[in-house]
């Protein structure tokens, strides 16, 4: 039998019982859908992540003194020394910056923003990738001289110069500052705060570090962060070990913590691949409840059909017609099971998302496995009805009340 | 391939063909020793009461079964050596089968139950529809074609079940008993029908218990115990039994 009449024969049969059709694909129906929910949610989580990394950069180290505990005193923190300490000990070191954090009100004009002040030094622009779209960036004459430029971030530089041309005196916090430079704009993850505490840099306004003024700070040689690049990625994490042991030292047991942005990849890595673990799990399960669904009605129907099998025997139907048309039907089920669970999949990621503002994504890929994954239900779990049927004998099936 | 083409041969030809089922232990002997050459163009009546292997020689004939011994060719071809697809092809292009409860598909239409067999032959898609609608022309449904089975009466339902088993040109038609589910009158017509399909290389084999159905035959086969009883031509062939139906 051609293809066509396949197709055809296993429609008719299967809009002759609508009702009995629709019921026996509800299982592959949830399954395909729940899995494809789940997948974005996963694929979400990873393009999140990665998106992150990315800004970051997975050759970079972000130290910081850790938050003091409730009640007890706050430890020296870091300082200039420090960051000097760090970048003669630290192998392979490429770029390396202290940095100061504050966040202030900036305004131009009439135009008001709230910014994170970033006083640092010429190297961070290396260590921590920035890219200018104008200007420049801080210079060690800057730095030494202690002049009050400002450099900013894409999405301060809308705020406070909407009709563009950013440029001349900015107020920021009690003081002026020329702006000699605008950042390339930066895509940060959006939605809740993700696993790295990270500099969102279109918000940033860079300053020269002697310039950012932190008001009565008991410590004028103390810093923030000391962020810095190695040249080799792979010694990252062992280069975050010793730039810890170093501060550790030279402040006599406070505790620092490092961002690695590498290791935090590597453990999101593992974390999906176990999340991938549970929704394949999730999958086979609900596809193999949904097949033996499939197979309880198909043999059901070959059961009531037996007759008409045995006439189409007659008529000249070999074998492998009855197994094929049986088969094609099993496969039109589940293909149609699989396109509606697919939908609805859609449909519960974009609630999700809406709902519980966790960022979904869907990849065509995953809607292709689904479907095809649903053929194979439809195949596999119809194997062996279109088996029975093709194996009854054609006289009994004749006589089969 | 088989095709049956050569007239000179027995169109089928059983050689002390014998068919056992198992039952259990034991068997249970439905043919024994039959020897029978069918010949092209023939009218050939199989009689005999229930469990005589009326329906077991129909099976074999039909190729919807196989014998347990002896030898079974048609058109010269031994049905034993083919396998499923060539045994199916047989059935599809050689033989057309009428059933006394008709066998009509009840969800198709009658042109697309008509048009059955010509899904598993080699008449291409584009002639379908019209070979169909001849079929059922020469078996006076034609305007009946997209009723359902279930809207016609039982002689309708027999006529289309003929047209049905014409369609693919068959040279043996095997009709089971196929006044034995009408009432006198309708009963009548198919036989008339029937009787009047052998010739130009056509050749039909009518199983039945019904004394007038058979009478109509050129040579009537009496089965008893699985064996054949007498072979020859209808006694008072002239004569002209009157047919009646529903005995049996």
């Amino acid at each position: 039998m051609s293809p066509r009449v396949l197709l055809h024969l296993g429609l008719r049969s299967l809009l002759l019982h609508k009702l009995r059709s629709t019921l026996s694909i509800l299982g592959v129906v949830f399954g395909v859908a729940a899995v494809t929910a789940m997948s974005s949610v996963g694929e979400g989580a990873r393009r999140e992540s990665i998106a992150q990394i990315g800004a970051l950069g997975i050759d970079t180290v972000t130290l910081r003194a850790r938050p003091a505990a409730a009640g007890s005193a706050p430890g020296p923190g870091l300082s200039l020394r420090d960051a000097e300490s760090v970048g003669r000990v630290v192998p392979d070191l490429r770029a390396i910056a202290p940095v100061r954090l504050a966040t202030l009100g900036a305004s131009a004009g009439s135009q008001q923003a709230d910014a994170i002040v970033v006083g640092t030094t010429p190297a961070y622009r290396d260590a921590s990738r920035i890219a200018l779209a104008s200007g420049r960036f801080v210079s060690d004459l800057d730095v030494s001289g202690g002049k009050r430029i400002a450099v900013l971030g894409a999405g301060i530089a809308r705020a406070l110069f909407p009709f563009g041309g950013a440029g001349g005196p900015v107020r920021v916090g009690d003081d002026w500052f020329h702006v000699v430079g605008v950042l390339e704009g930066r895509a940060v993850a959006r939605g809740r705060p993700g696993p790295i505490r990270s500099l969102d840099v279109n918000r940033a306004i860079f300053v020269p570090l002697p310039a950012l003024d932190r008001g009565g700070d008991a410590r004028p040689e103390g810093v923030d962060e000391i962020v810095f690049r190695v040249a080799d990625a792979s010694r990252v994490t062992e280069a975050a070990a010793v730039a810890r042991r170093v501060a550790e030292r030279s402040s006599g047991g406070a505790s620092f913590e490092v961002v690695v942005p590498r290791e935090i990849l590597r453990q999101q890595e593992r974390t999906q691949r176990i999340f991938n673990v549970v929704t394949g799990a999730i999958a086979t399960i609900s596809l193999l409840v949904g097949g033996i669904g499939i197979m309880n009605i198909m043999l059901a129907g070959v059961a009531e059909r037996t007759r008409e099998v045995g006439v189409r025997r007659a008529l000249g139907a070999t074998r492998r017609d009855v197994a094929s048309q049986f088969l094609v039907e099993s496969s039109l089920l589940t293909v149609a099971g699989g396109v509606a669970g697919a939908a609805l999949g859609v449909v519960g990621s974009l609630l999700i998302q809406r709902f519980a503002a966790w960022p979904t994504a869907l990849s065509p890929l995953m809607l292709l496995i689904a479907l095809v994954m649903a053929l194979g239900v439809g195949v596999g779990f119809g194997f062996y009805p279109a088996w029975r049927a093709a194996h009854l004998e054609p006289m009994e099936a004749l006589r089969h009340e | 391939m088989p095709t049956v083409t050569d007239a000179s041969v027995p169109i089928a030809h059983l050689q002390a063909v014998g068919k056992e089922y198992p039952r259990g232990q034991t068997s249970v002997r439905a043919l024994s020793d039959v020897t029978l050459d069918i010949e092209p163009g023939e009218l050939l009546a199989v009689m005999g009461a229930s469990g005589s292997g009326k329906s077991t020689l129909l099976a074999i004939l039909g190729c919807l079964d196989q014998p347990t011994a002896g030898e079974y060719r048609l058109g010269g071809q031994r049905v034993a050596d083919l396998d499923d697809r060539a045994l199916s092809r047989l059935r599809n292009r050689t033989i057309g089968f009428v059933f006394q409860s008709f066998h009509l598909i009840p969800e198709l239409t009658v042109l697309e139950n008509v048009e059955t067999p010509l899904l598993y032959g080699d008449v291409p898609h584009a002639e379908w529809r019209e070979r169909a609608a001849r079929s059922l022309e020469r078996v006076g449904l034609a305007h009946r074609s997209d009723h359902r089975p279930s809207e016609l009466s039982g002689g309708e339902a027999q006529r289309a079940a003929i047209a049905r088993a014409l369609v693919t040109e068959p040279r043996l038609l095997l009709a089971d008993e196929p006044t034995g589910n009408l009432d006198s009158a309708t009963g009548e017509e198919i036989a008339e029908l029937i009787t009047s399909l052998p010739g130009e290389g056509r050749t039909v084999v009518l199983v039945t218990h019904n004394e007038g159905l058979a009478a109509r035959a050129r040579r009537l086969v009496r089965l008893k115990d699985g064996r054949i009883q007498s072979d020859g031509p209808v006694p008072g062939r002239s004569g002209h039994l009157p047919f009646r139906s529903g005995e049996r």
